[in-house]
C-alpha cells in the first residue's frame, strides 16, 4: 500500500525539520523517497503532522496494573468504552488492554513502553501485551532489588552481574534495565526501607549507590539500546531533590556505549516531579523542580521524565512496596502489596489528587517547573500513567505547556493557592512551540529508547507510525489544543490507516520489542552454575518454567547484539 | 403528569428502568414512552413490550409502577425531583445516585438501595437488602445526603462509607451498620447482631435495639441522655430522645470520631 500524506505541516525534530510544509511519503509500511502515482493521497493542508507518539514510561501490563483492575470496580464504572465494531472496555485510570490500545492510538501514539515488570511475571506482562491492540510494546524489566544483582554487586563482579541480566532480558523478553528504589523494595521485605542512597539494605549491606552505580556500569558493558532507567530512593516525600540529584551525579562518570540506537545519555530518570520535593515536612513542602531543571541542563548524562500529575482520581502502583504503604497509611484508602521472592515486590493504593489539596497543587506545579525550566531535549512528557494520572490527558498537559494563558487559569481559578506560592509556575512565561512538542513526545523518547533509528522521526527509511492532528502550528486556544491532541485526525501505523477522525478504522496488533545480548559462552556457563543453585533452591518455579514462551507476542520485534568479547 | 406503568406479566430476566425517570418523560406521549428502549439482560426490550402505559394528570412529575416485582433494577437512579411509586417489590439500586424528589416502595427491596444518593427521599416499606446508602461498589463514598427509611427489616452493611444523609431503619439489621462511616447519621429501631461502626471515622450511628457486641476497638464514654448529635463542627445538632451509652471509635483509625448510641435499657449487659 502506498500512502502520500500532502501539504501537512511537519514537525519532525530528529531531523530538524520545524515546521516545513512538506509531503511524507509512505510504502509497504516505512517511509520512503517517492511514491507510485497510484498512491493513496491524503490532504493534510493545514494540519500538524508528526512521528506516532511513544511512551517511554507507563503502566499498562502485567500484575500490578491487573491488581490495580481486581480492586478497582468503580474506576471501571466511571470510564466505559463502547465503540462499534471494537471491543468494549472499561477503566478510568487503569483501563482494560484493548481500551488501553485503542485510547494510545486514538492519541496519535504508537509505541509504550512498561515501565515495571518483575521477570517472574513477565508471561502475566507479555499475556497482557499480546491483547493491546494499536501499539508496540516493550517492557523495563526490574532489577534494583534482585539478589542475584546485590549479590554480584556486592562482589563487584560486573561481568557476572551483566551476564545475568543478559540472561534474564533474552528469557523474559525485556526491553532494558528497570532501578526501583534500590535496596528499598528489598528493605520492605524486612519491613523497612532505605532513605538515603547511602543507606545499607538489610542482610545484603549493599547501598542504592552501588546498585545504581553497579547497573549503570553493566548496562554499557552490554551496550544495551536503552541506559538505565531510575526511580531514585525516597519517592514522595519532601525534600528528597537533594537525592535525586545526588543518585544522578553518582554515575556521571560512565560513558554511554550503546551497541544498538543513537543514546547519549546513560541515566534516565523517571518521574522526576516526585523526586523533586523541598521542605522538611509536607507543612514547608515546597517545589524544587527548578533546582532539579538546573541540574540537568548543566549536565550531559541525564534525561528526565516528569510522571506530571493531572489532578485526577487515579491508581497508584510501584514496585517501591514500602512507598505504597506509606501512601494507604496517609490517606486509609485500600492496599495491595506483593512479594516477588527474589526480585522484587510492588503496591497499589487508589489516590485521589483534588486539585483543592495544597501539597496534590503543589506536586501538579512541580511537574510543570520542571517542564518549564528544563531544556525540552531532556525532558519527556509522560504522567508515569497512571500513577500521576491517566495516559488520556496527555493533550490536556501540552496545553497547560503551550498556553500561559491556560496554565494560569489552572493556577489562579482551580488549583489551591500553594501552586502559586511554592513554585515558579506563575513567574514563568515560557509557551512550548509545536517543534518543542514533537520533543517531548516522540524525539527524546526515540533517542533516549534507543529507538531512533527506526522510530520518533519522519525520515525514509523510518517505520511509518505518523500522527497527523487537525490543528494549526500557531494554534493557541487550549480548547482547540487539548481536543487535537487527545483525537488525532489520522494516525498511521506501519503505514496503514488505523485512526480517522478520532475513531479506530482498523484494529492492528503491534510487535513486542526485547534485547538478546550474546555473551561469552565460559562467561554464561559461570552465570549457570550459580544460577541452577539459586533456582533450585530459592525459586518457586524451576528454570525451564521461567522462560517466555514464543507464542507470547503478536509479533517479536528482536534487538540482537553481540557481546561476546566481554568475558 | 403521571405516567403509570403496570407490569403485565412476571418477568425472568431483570429489566434496567433508569432511564425512565419522571422528570425526563414529562413531555413525552405515551407512544414515545412504549418506544423507550431499556435494556434486559443483554438485550434491550421496549417498554410498551412489558408495560401497559397510562398518562393522567398530576401537579408535579411523578411516576407509579403497578404490580412490580424484583427484577425491575435501577429504578429512580439519578432522579432529581418528582415522586416515583412502586406498588410491589424492587429490584437492586433503587434510588442510586438519587439527588432529589422522592421514592416510595410500597413492599421490598433488594441490595443496594438508595446506592451513593445525595438528597431527596427513599421511604421502602417492606423490608430492605444488603448495602443500603452504601459506596458504588469497590467505592469510597457512599451516601452524602437525603433520607432513607426503611419500615422493616434490613441486611448487612447499611451505609457503607456513608459521608452524610441519614438512614433510619425500623427493623433489624445485619452486621457491619456503618462500615467505613465518614459522616451522617443511621437510626436503627431494632436490633444489631454486632461489629457496627466498624473502621467508622465519623459520623453517628443510634442502636434503640438489643447489640449483641460492641467491637473491643471503640471506647466507651459513659451514659447520656436526650443527646444531640453533632457531626460537623458548624452543626447545629440532631436532637434524640432517650439514654444512651456512648462509644466513640473505631480506634483501628488514627483519631477517629465516630459515635455510638447504644440504648441503655435494651443492652443492660453493656458499659
Ligand atoms: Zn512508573
Amino acid at each position: 500500500m502506498e500512502y502520500i500524506i500532502k501539504n501537512g505541516i511537519v514537525f519532525d525534530p530528529l531531523n530538524k525539520v520545524d515546521g516545513e510544509q512538506m509531503d511524507i511519503c509512505i510504502k509497504d509500511g516505512v517511509i520512503v523517497e517517492s511514491v507510485s502515482e497510484d498512491a493513496k493521497v491524503i490532504d493534510a493542508s493545514g494540519c500538524v503532522v508528526m512521528p506516532g507518539g511513544i511512551d517511554s514510561h507507563t503502566h499498562i501490563a502485567g500484575p500490578k496494573v491487573n491488581t490495580g483492575r481486581l480492586m478497582r470496580p468503580e474506576d471501571s464504572y466511571k470510564d466505559l468504552y463502547l465503540k462499534r465494531g471494537l471491543k468494549p472496555g472499561t477503566g478510568f485510570s487503569i483501563p482494560t488492554t484493548y481500551k488501553t490500545g485503542y485510547e494510545y492510538c486514538e492519541m496519535g501514539y504508537t509505541t509504550a513502553i512498561e515501565a515495571a515488570m518483575p521477570p517472574l511475571k513477565a508471561k502475566h506482562v507479555h499475556d497482557e501485551f499480546v491483547d493491546t491492540p494499536q501499539i508496540d510494546k516493550g517492557a523495563l524489566t526490574l532489577f534494583g532489588n534482585n539478589w542475584m544483582v546485590m549479590r554480584y554487586l556486592k562482589e563487584k563482579d560486573y561481568e557476572l552481574c551483566a551476564a545475568y541480566v543478559a540472561w534474564v532480558l533474552k528469557t523474559v523478553r525485556g526491553f532494558a534495565i528497570k532501578i526501583v528504589n534500590p535496596g528499598g523494595t528489598e528493605a520492605w521485605g524486612w519491613g523497612r526501607n532505605v532513605h538515603g542512597l547511602d543507606d545499607p539494605t538489610p542482610y545484603f549491606g549493599i547501598t542504592g549507590r552501588e546498585i545504581v552505580r553497579g547497573l549503570g556500569i553493566v548496562n554499557e558493558m552490554l551496550g544495551l539500546p536503552h541506559s538505565i532507567h531510575v526511580h531514585p530512593n525516597d519517592l514522595g516525600h519532601p525534600g528528597n531533590w537533594k537525592t535525586t540529584i545526588e543518585t544522578m551525579d553518582c554515575v556521571k562518570d560512565i560513558e554511554p556505549k550503546p551497541k544498538y540506537g543513537e543514546r547519549e545519555t546513560t541515566y534516565y530518570n523517571a518521574h522526576v516531579q516526585f523526586h523533586s520535593y523541598g521542605g522538611t515536612s509536607w507543612k514547608d513542602f515546597v517545589s524544587k523542580g527548578v533546582e532539579i531543571a538546573e541540574y540537568v541542563n548543566k549536565v550531559d548524562h541525564v534525561v528526565v521524565d516528569v510522571g506530571q500529575i493531572t489532578l485526577d482520581e487515579t491508581t497508584t502502583m510501584t514496585a517501591d512496596g514500602p512507598m505504597e504503604y506509606d501512601l494507604h497509611m496517609s490517606t486509609g484508602n485500600k492496599w495491595a502489596n506483593c512479594d516477588v521472592e527474589l526480585e522484587t515486590g510492588s503496591g497499589v493504593v487508589p489516590f485521589y489528587y483534588s486539585p483543592k489539596g495544597p501539597v496534590y497543587s503543589v506536586q501538579w506545579a512541580i511537574g510543570l517547573d520542571i517542564f518549564l525550566n528544563t531544556d525540552p531535549s531532556k525532558v519527556l512528557l509522560a504522567t508515569d500513567h497512571p500513577n500521576g494520572g491517566p495516559f488520556t490527558r496527555f493533550s490536556r498537559i501540552i496545553a497547560w505547556l503551550m498556553s500561559k494563558k491556560y496554565r494560569d487559569y489552572w493556577l489562579n481559578e482551580k488549583v489551591h493557592k500553594w501552586a502559586r506560592t511554592r513554585s515558579s509556575v506563575g513567574d514563568n512565561d515560557k509557551e512550548y512551540t509545536m517543534y518543542e512538542i514533537a520533543q517531548i513526545t516522540r524525539a527524546n523518547q526515540a533517542k533516549v529508547l534507543g529507538l531512533s533509528l527506526e522510530r520518533g522521526h519522519l525520515g525514509v527509511g523510518a517505520i511509518a507510525d505518523i500522527a497527523i492532528y487537525d490543528i494549526g502550528p500557531e494554534e493557541k486556544d487550549p480548547k482547540v489544543i487539548e481536543r487535537a491532541f487527545r483525537y488525532a485526525k489520522y494516525t498511521f501505523k506501519n503505514g496503514e490507516i488505523v485512526v480517522k477522525d478520532g475513531n479506530i478504522v482498523k484494529e492492528v496488533f503491534g510487535d513486542t520489542l526485547y534485547v538478546d545480548v550474546k555473551i561469552d559462552e565460559t562467561l554464561e556457563k559461570e552465570l549457570m552454575k550459580d544460577l541452577e543453585e539459586v533456582f533450585k533452591k530459592d525459586y518457586t518455579v524451576q528454570m525451564e518454567n521461567y522462560k517466555v514462551p514464543e507464542y507470547l507476542a503478536n509479533n517479536w520485534k528482536v534487538i540482537q547484539i553481540d557481546n561476546s568479547e566481554i568475558s | 403528569m403521571e405516567i403509570i406503568l403496570t407490569l403485565r406479566e412476571d418477568i425472568t430476566v431483570p429489566v434496567e428502568l433508569d432511564a425512565l425517570l419522571p422528570e425526563k418523560m414529562q413531555d413525552m406521549d405515551v407512544e414515545e414512552i412504549k418506544n423507550i428502549e431499556v435494556p434486559q439482560g443483554r438485550t434491550t426490550v421496549k417498554v410498551g413490550e412489558i408495560f401497559d402505559v397510562k398518562v393522567i394528570e398530576s401537579d408535579i412529575p411523578k411516576m407509579t409502577i403497578k404490580n412490580s416485582s424484583i427484577k425491575l433494577k435501577r429504578v429512580g437512579e439519578g432522579m432529581t425531583t418528582g415522586e416515583i411509586v412502586i406498588e410491589g417489590d424492587v429490584g437492586m439500586h433503587v434510588g442510586a445516585e438519587m439527588k432529589g424528589g422522592r421514592i416510595v416502595v410500597n413492599g421490598n427491596a433488594d441490595n443496594w438501595a438508595g446506592q451513593g444518593m445525595k438528597g431527596g427521599e427513599l421511604i421502602i416499606k417492606g423490608n430492605a437488602g444488603n448495602y443500603i446508602g452504601s459506596a458504588y461498589r469497590g467505592g469510597y463514598k457512599g451516601m452524602s445526603g437525603g433520607l432513607i427509611v426503611v419500615e422493616g427489616n434490613a441486611g448487612h452493611e447499611i451505609g457503607e462509607h456513608i459521608v452524610g444523609g441519614m438512614i433510619h431503619i425500623k427493623g433489624n439489621v445485619g452486621y457491619f451498620v456503618g462500615i467505613h462511616a465518614k459522616g451522617g447519621i443511621i437510626r436503627i429501631d431494632g436490633d444489631v447482631p454486632g461489629r457496627l461502626g466498624a473502621e467508622m471515622i465519623k459520623g453517628a450511628i443510634v442502636v434503640n435495639g438489643k447489640v449483641s457486641e460492641v467491637l473491643p476497638s471503640f471506647k466507651y464514654e459513659g451514659i447520656v441522655e436526650n443527646p444531640v448529635i453533632k457531626i460537623k463542627k458548624k452543626d447545629e445538632g440532631t436532637k434524640i430522645e432517650g439514654v444512651y451509652h456512648l462509644f466513640t471509635g473505631d480506634y483501628v483509625n488514627n483519631k477517629p470520631k465516630g459515635q455510638l448510641y447504644i440504648s441503655v435499657a435494651s443492652n443492660p449487659h453493656l458499659g
